[in-house]
Formats: C-alpha cells, sequence, structure tokens
C-alpha cells in the first residue's frame, strides 16, 4: 500500500532533462519525411475536400494511438459502443494507451521523454505543454490549424483569438489544441444552508458585504459552531483554492486556482505582480476578518474535502464551496439523508468591488497535444481531419457527448433525453447501463468545451440556474501575449515558484493572523527579495517583443 | 526518568535474579508504551476493516471508528462483481509470484557466489551490486531498455529490473559467508559438485534466510505498482495496486487544478476501504506464519560473538 515507487522530484528532473537529450536525438532523424510543410505525400486515407458541416470519413482504414485518461469513475473498456462507433462513422480505429487517472501527467513525460509517445495526446493542461516545447517532441500544431476547417471556424466564430495568443509561445505557434468553449462556464461559488437562513429571516447573499452579514447573524445564532469551513484545500497547490479563487474573481484579481504571478494592469498597460496588487490585498483581508472574528473555521485553509463535508453535514458549519456536482450529489443528497429538513443552496458567486465580472481567459479548456512523429507519417492530414472532425465539429461534440441517437440519447425540442435504462451521473438511479461506464460517452478525453447550447445541455436544474446567471456577467479582457523565450523560461521558473511559495505562505499566515496586516509593506519587500521586479520586468519585455514580431 | 529508569532496571537485572521494584516498574512503563505503539498501529487498520462493512453515509458523517456503523455487505458485493478488480486481481499473484521465483534464483545464485570468499574478481562483482544502490540510470533510460527489449505489457517488465534486490542480496551473502566451510569442504570430499553442495548442504540449512527474503521480495512485488504502471498500457495487466491506488488517489484530487469539474463525482468511500481490505488480506494473513522465520532469518546474518 505504501507508494514506494512513487517518482522523485529528483526522478521528475533528470526525467524532463532527459526529454531535452531524447529529443535532440530523436530530431536528428525528424526531417527524414522531407520538407515539414510539404503535405502532399502526407494524404493517406485523406478527403480531399472536407469542410465545416461534413462527416469525415477517411478512405482507407486507419489506426491511431492514443494516450487515454483512465478515469477510475468510468474505467476503459475495449468494448465500448464509443470505439466501435468512432470506427464506423470515420474509419478510423483508435489505439488507446490505458494510464491510470492518478499518475497521467507522469506518464506522460516518461513517454514523450523516451519517444514512445501516442500521436494523440489529450487532457493536457496549458501551460503543461510548455515543458515539452524545447525538446520538439511536440507539434507546433498552430502551423497545421488549416487542417481544420471546424476549429477555426470555432475560433473565428466566437472571437477567440485573444485566448488562442495567450498560449502562444515565443516562437508565436502554439503547441496545443485546446478545448473551445462559447461562453465562460463558472464552476464554483458558495453553497449555504437555505433552512438555516430561512429560520434566521436571512436572504441569500448576493455581495461579499452581505455574505459577511449572514456569517455574522448565524455566528449570533450559533455562538461555538464557525458559520463556515471551506475545502478544497488539499491537493492543490493553493489552500481553499476554490474560495481564493471566486473571492479574487469579485476582487478582480487571480488568487487560488486561478492564480498566476503575473497579472495585466490595464490602466497602467503593464503587467504587475498578482500578489502585491491592492486587489489581492483586499482579497485577504477580507478573509483575514471572517478568520479573526471566528466567521470562518480557521482548519478552512489545511483540513481534507472530506473533513469539511463533514462539519457540514454533522451541523457544525452551514456554508461551504460547492460546484454544481457537488451540491447535488454530496450535499443535498448526504444532508437529506441525514439532516431533517436540510436545504442547501449554491449562490451566484456574490460580487465584490469588481462588480459583475467573470476572469477572462477561461474559454480554453485543456486540450490535445500532437507527437511530432505524427507529421512523419504519411496519414498526417486524415489524423488532422480526424482530430478536427471528433473534438472541434458540432456532430463529433454531440457525438462524443451523448452518444448515437436512437440508442444512448433521444433529441427534441432542443433537449438530449437519455433512452430509459440509461443513467449519468446518477440521473437515473436504478438504471441497468450507465452512459459512462458501459457506453463510454461523457468521457472526459473527448467531451469538453463546444456550443452553449452543447455544453448546457447536461445542466442540472441547480446549475443551469446558476449558468444563466454567471453568463450575464461581463468577461475581463485577457491578459496580451507574453511568451518567454527559452533561456528565460528556465530563468522565469527559477523566480516564479519561490516567489509563489512566498505568496501562498503569507496568504496563510495573513489571512490566519500569524502575522500582522501591518506588516504587508514588509511582506512587498521580501517579494521584491525574491526577484519580482525582474520576473515583472522579463514578462513585460517579452509582451513588447511579442506585440512587435506579431503584431 | 525514564532513562534513570533503565539504568537502575539494568542494574538490577544483573546484580540481582529477583526483580527489584524498579524493574517492575520499568516493564510497567515499557508495555504501556509499547500497548500505545500496537493501537496506534493497529487503529487504522481496523477503521479500515470497521468502514468497508460501513454504510456510505456514515463514513462521510465520520461515525465510523472502530466498529461499522450501518451494517451492510453490498459494497462487497459490488466490488465482487467488478470484473476488472478481478482480473487485476490475478495480475497480482502472478506478477508475484513470477518475480518472486525469479528474484529468489538470481539473488540465492549471486549471494552464494559473492560469499566465497577465494572468488577472483569477488570485489568487482560486489562493487557491480553496490554501484546500483546508489546510482542510476534513470527513468527515461530504463523506460528506453525495458521497451526496446520488448519487454513491455509482460510480467518480464516487472520481474527482470527488479530481480536483484541489492539489499537482500548482501543480507544472504552475509548468511552464506556465516555458514562453516567445513561442511562444504567435507561434502566436497563426499564427492558432491559445486551444484550439489548449494543444493543439498547449503540451501536446505538456509531456509530461515530462504523464508525471509521469499516474505521480503513477495510484499514488495505485492505493494509495488511502478513498474506495472510505466510499463503496461493496457488496464487489463494492471495488477491490483494500480486500481487502488487509481481509485483512491485518482478520484479524490478535488477539482483537478479547478477544471474540468463535470468530471468530479467521487468514488464511495465504502468501495475505496473494501479495495483496500481486499487488497492488503493475504499479507496479513501470510505474515503471522512467516514471522518466526523473519526475525531468526535477518539476524542470522549478523556477526556472532
Amino acid at each position: 500500500m505504501k507508494n514506494t515507487g512513487q517518482l522523485s522530484r529528483r526522478q521528475m528532473l533528470s526525467a524532463a532533462g532527459f526529454i531535452g537529450l531524447a529529443a535532440l536525438t530523436g530530431c536528428g532523424g525528424g526531417e527524414d519525411g522531407g520538407d515539414a510543410k510539404d503535405l502532399s505525400k502526407k494524404q493517406n486515407g485523406a478527403m480531399k475536400e472536407y469542410r465545416v458541416g461534413q462527416q469525415f470519413k477517411a478512405s482507407e482504414s486507419l489506426s491511431f494511438s492514443i494516450l487515454h485518461n483512465n478515469n477510475p469513475i468510468y474505467p476503459m473498456k475495449d468494448g465500448w459502443l464509443f470505439w466501435q462507433e468512432v470506427t464506423k462513422r470515420t474509419g478510423i480505429t483508435l489505439k488507446p494507451v490505458a494510464v491510470p487517472l492518478s499518475d497521467y501527467e507522469k506518464k506522460r513525460s516518461v513517454l514523450i521523454g523516451a519517444g514512445d509517445a501516442p500521436f494523440l495526446i489529450p487532457k493536457t493542461y496549458h501551460p503543461s505543454e510548455v515543458a515539452f516545447v524545447s525538446s520538439g517532441a511536440i507539434l507546433p500544431v498552430s502551423d497545421y490549424v488549416h487542417l481544420m476547417p471546424n476549429f477555426l471556424d470555432k475560433v473565428r466564430k466566437w472571437k477567440l483569438e485573444p485566448e488562442l495568443d495567450s498560449i502562444r509561445q515565443s516562437d508565436g505557434k502554439y503547441y496545443l489544441l485546446p478545448g473551445l468553449h462559447e461562453k465562460v462556464k463558472s464552476g464554483y461559488s458558495l453553497s449555504f444552508r437555505t433552512d438555516v437562513l430561512e429560520q434566521l429571516g436571512l436572504n441569500l447573499p448576493t455581495t461579499w458585504d452581505q455574505v459577511y452579514d449572514v456569517f455574522k447573524a448565524i455566528k449570533a445564532e450559533h455562538p461555538d459552531k464557525y458559520p463556515f469551513s471551506d475545502r478544497w484545500s488539499t491537493n492543490t497547490p493553493f489552500p481553499a483554492a476554490a474560495l481564493l479563487s471566486y473571492l479574487g474573481q469579485a476582487h478582480g484579481v487571480k488568487a487560488g486556482w486561478t492564480y498566476d504571478n503575473l497579472s495585466f494592469d490595464t490602466k497602467a498597460g503593464e503587467f504587475v505582480f498578482t500578489g502585491a496588487t491592492d486587489a489581492y490585498r483586499q482579497v485577504v483581508e477580507y478573509l483575514r476578518r471572517l478568520v479573526a472574528e471566528k466567521l470562518m473555521d480557521p482548519e478552512s485553509f489545511t483540513q481534507t474535502d472530506d473533513e469539511a463535508v463533514q462539519k457540514l453535514l454533522g451541523e457544525k458549519s452551514f456554508a461551504i464551496s460547492a460546484n454544481p456536482q457537488e451540491l447535488v450529489q454530496n450535499y443535498r443528497y448526504n444532508l437529506g439523508k441525514q439532516v431533517k429538513g436540510a436545504k442547501i443552496e449554491m449562490v451566484p458567486v456574490p460580487l465584490g468591488p469588481a462588480g459583475p465580472v467573470v476572469m477572462g481567459g477561461a474559454r480554453l479548456e485543456n486540450g490535445v497535444m500532437i507527437s511530432t512523429k505524427a507529421l512523419k507519417s504519411d496519414t498526417f492530414v486524415a489524423m488532422m481531419q480526424f482530430v478536427d472532425w471528433l473534438w472541434y465539429s458540432d456532430e463529433g461534440q454531440r457525438f462524443a457527448k451523448w452518444g448515437v441517437q436512437g440508442t444512448t440519447y433521444t433529441y427534441s425540442g432542443g433537449r438530449y433525453k437519455l433512452e430509459p435504462g440509461i443513467s449519468l451521473m446518477g440521473s437515473n438511479p436504478g438504471a441497468p447501463k450507465d452512459l459512462q461506464k458501459d457506453y463510454g460517452f461523457f468521457n472526459g478525453v473527448f467531451t469538453y468545451g463546444g456550443s452553449w447550447a452543447l455544453v448546457s445541455s447536461s445542466f442540472s436544474t441547480d446549475e443551469r440556474r446558476f449558468q444563466d446567471a454567471m453568463a450575464q456577467r461581463e468577461q475581463l479582457p485577457i491578459d496580451p501575449a507574453h511568451p518567454l523565450q527559452s533561456v528565460e523560461q528556465e530563468q522565469a521558473s527559477l523566480w516564479d515558484t519561490p516567489l509563489r511559495d512566498h505568496v501562498t505562505q503569507n496568504t496563510l499566515k495573513f489571512v490566519l493572523g500569524k502575522r500582522p496586516l501591518s506588516d504587508w509593506g514588509d511582506y512587498v519587500t521580501e517579494l521584491k527579495a525574491k526577484n519580482m521586479d525582474r520576473l515583472v520586468g522579463l514578462h513585460n519585455t517579452a509582451r513588447e517583443r511579442f506585440k512587435k514580431e506579431n503584431g | 526518568m525514564v532513562s534513570l529508569l533503565a539504568s537502575r532496571a539494568q542494574r538490577a537485572r544483573t546484580s540481582v535474579h529477583q526483580p527489584t521494584r524498579g524493574y517492575r516498574v520499568f516493564q510497567g512503563v515499557n508495555g504501556v508504551i509499547l500497548t500505545l505503539v500496537v493501537l496506534v498501529t493497529l487503529y487504522p487498520f481496523v477503521n479500515i476493516i470497521a468502514r468497508s462493512f460501513s454504510g456510505e453515509r456514515q463514513i462521510r458523517a465520520g461515525e465510523v471508528a472502530l466498529w461499522p456503523k450501518g451494517f451492510n455487505l453490498t459494497t462487497y458485493k459490488i466490488v465482487f462483481h467488478d470484473s476488472m478488480f478481478w482480473r487485476n486481481y490475478g495480475n497480482t499473484v502472478l506478477y508475484t509470484v513470477v518475480s518472486t521465483v525469479i528474484a529468489m534464483v538470481l539473488t540465492t545464485c549471486y549471494a552464494y557466489v559473492l560469499s566465497k570468499k577465494d572468488l577472483k574478481g569477488r570485489g568487482v562483482l560486489v562493487g557491480a551490486a553496490v554501484f546500483t544502490m546508489f546510482f542510476t540510470g534513470g527513468l527515461i533510460p530504463n523506460y528506453v531498455l525495458v521497451t526496446s527489449l520488448g519487454l513491455k505489457n509482460s510480467v518480464w517488465a516487472i520481474a527482470l529490473p527488479n530481480a536483484i534486490s541489492v539489499f537482500n542480496l548482501l543480507v544472504m551473502k552475509a548468511f552464506f559467508e556465516s555458514l562453516p566451510s567445513e561442511l562444504e569442504e567435507a561434502a566436497e570430499i563426499d564427492g558432491l559438485s559445486t551444484y550439489g553442495i548449494l543444493l543439498r548442504i547449503v540451501l536446505p540449512l538456509s531456509k530461515a534466510v530462504i523464508a525471509t527474503m521469499v516474505l521480503f521480495y513477495s510484499v514488495s512485488f505485492w505493494n509495488s505498482w511502478f513498474s506495472a504502471y510505466l510499463y503496461m498500457d493496457r488496464t487489463e495487466l494492471m495488477p491490483a495496486t494500480v486500481y487502488l491506488r487509481n481509485l483512491i488517489s485518482g478520484a479524490t484530487t478535488g477539482g483537478n487544478a479547478g477544471a474540468g469539474t463535470d468530471q468530479l463525482s467521487q468514488v464511495g468511500a465504502n468501495i475505496q476501504a473494501v479495495t483496500i481490505v481486499l487488497t492488503a488480506l493475504p499479507i496479513l494473513c501470510v505474515y503471522p506464519f512467516v514471522q518466526r522465520y523473519f526475525v531468526s532469518g535477518v539476524t542470522l546474518g549478523a556477526v556472532k560473538g
């Protein structure tokens, strides 16, 4: 049971280092396939005319290897209808390499480093592709998106160019085919025990000031309890990562999960250091007040998710961070069994000084990397067309999400309905089959993003209400592109991590009252000593350069 | 205080046969401390077993400690019907048996050879083994090696690279060295060949150390997940440990860095508990029976007065 084989940091480093080496040797033979730009010899199986709205069908049967993130909730099966149907519709057989979700990133690094990676490497979250760029093992896909009409169409239709710019590297290319969203999909917010609020004659709060008042009122009624005990503090680099990220959003600053050392200050027209901004300080001050007045459980920043949920179920706390799934499947479900008359609701992210906004840049999802080896294959064009169809066409996205019409779902009046006997994430308890487990659809490897109609088609009532409210909000502008060159990148990552750690540690210290807020100036001085200004300078230079070179 | 007691107790032990009061107090304190250690060690096991028989709700509410609450067997039924779990379980048994057999043969032969003091180049052979304790080729070179030898997706990828544990090798070598050389000389005079001596004289005398090594190896192979995870590309080739690891750490990594929220349901806490119990059970059952060799086996190799 011990994780004796756990990769140490040193092993990971040596792995990363070797990626470079392996790629150097790998690249020596890499140009055998002739001119990389000349695709005329790589047309096997490709369609001559492939357009938006057209079903992709390979002219001969082909197979492509793909890295498959094996989710324990729906473990991969060879007999999934998904695989058969893909082959039937496109003539492509996918050859999955199953990797346990628990260690997906590690194996991906090893496979790429060893030159043994499958052609298609999905489930890659930006910026993890950056580590492979200098090795040359990953294809600069932006050079080949002209083979992908659906991708281009969606980028144009949904005006995603600025988002795409944000993932470009210093060579002006991007190496990841990201998932594309028509609208920002919000994930997390606060949830409250509404029955407790009703007893106290309180309404659901809509601003952070009201949140404070509600907590105050609950505290007055239950002086021995903490009104709010939070989660998502373990297994993430940031404590209370969800809370900080949506509280930060209300202040217009990246914090928690979304934290990034660099933020673009639109007024000043330059990058600034996030952890030293006024907005960030306000976030910290707000939480400090909650903790100091015993409105928020100080263990919120260290406890496991289970502990936090147990406090909620044991009525030791009355509010907790939620996402629509957790709200329904965990809190409400378990409260219903345990606490008589308990009701819990999730509020749209309360408003803060920044007004009704959502963070920019959230319209890109995880996506697909493509191994450079694929370019040498004579079926390269067909593969790109296939990727375009499955991940980016309306039909492909609908298929990956809902399956086969008449077999797994019916569609009428703009609504998707699962066939009787099929359940999805507990929607139809007692059904003998499950859309994910038994058919292989709604699989996180293939299903994400898309039009709002498709994305919202699987929302529960709660989620629909939440998302509709959030969709009204204005998207903050996204940071301009500022890709670093590889030498700069190395320098930046040396500065980046200690700074980030310092911000995290001191956020906690300030919030928990272990450091007085009057120390803020000293804290900024410490950040400077850790090369804050040089890091910011580096990125500002990179932005200028990118602007000059790429317009 | 304790050290004072201890020194007094030691004096008591050496000078008087009748245990003094101080010695009895020492034994009492000792007993209490050790009992606490036992309790702390046993608690997680008992808790997991209790969880495995409990209802999901009771576990989530944190009510389960030492005794199952909301007793049910349905979770066991669910896991028993999960064919992939049993397939992986079977793999674990297969990988453990094959790997342990190979490891035992190789380690015994290597250790026996190294125990011969008059062997030419012995230092080099020992050095070669010890070198790998301190330096390794690294993850990716190993991966490339195993892959290019065509071992991927087979039991050999797990058995061969881990066949010799240098620590076990050195323990065995020390044990063989402690066997009186006269025995082997006598056997040689009686006409036994080198292999005969090993098989008919040395090995029968080494049961304790062999049992210990079998235990060491089999436990480590049973618990290992990394080689399988690295070299196996298909779910049906994975051992139960990878299944378990995916179930536990994979399913509870919160928001997966904030993204992909629609993949966020959790595997039931009781399913985790049942899987853990079933995976740990065989080792727990075997341990008490091999344990008696265990203590003698490891110390046998040590220097004696």
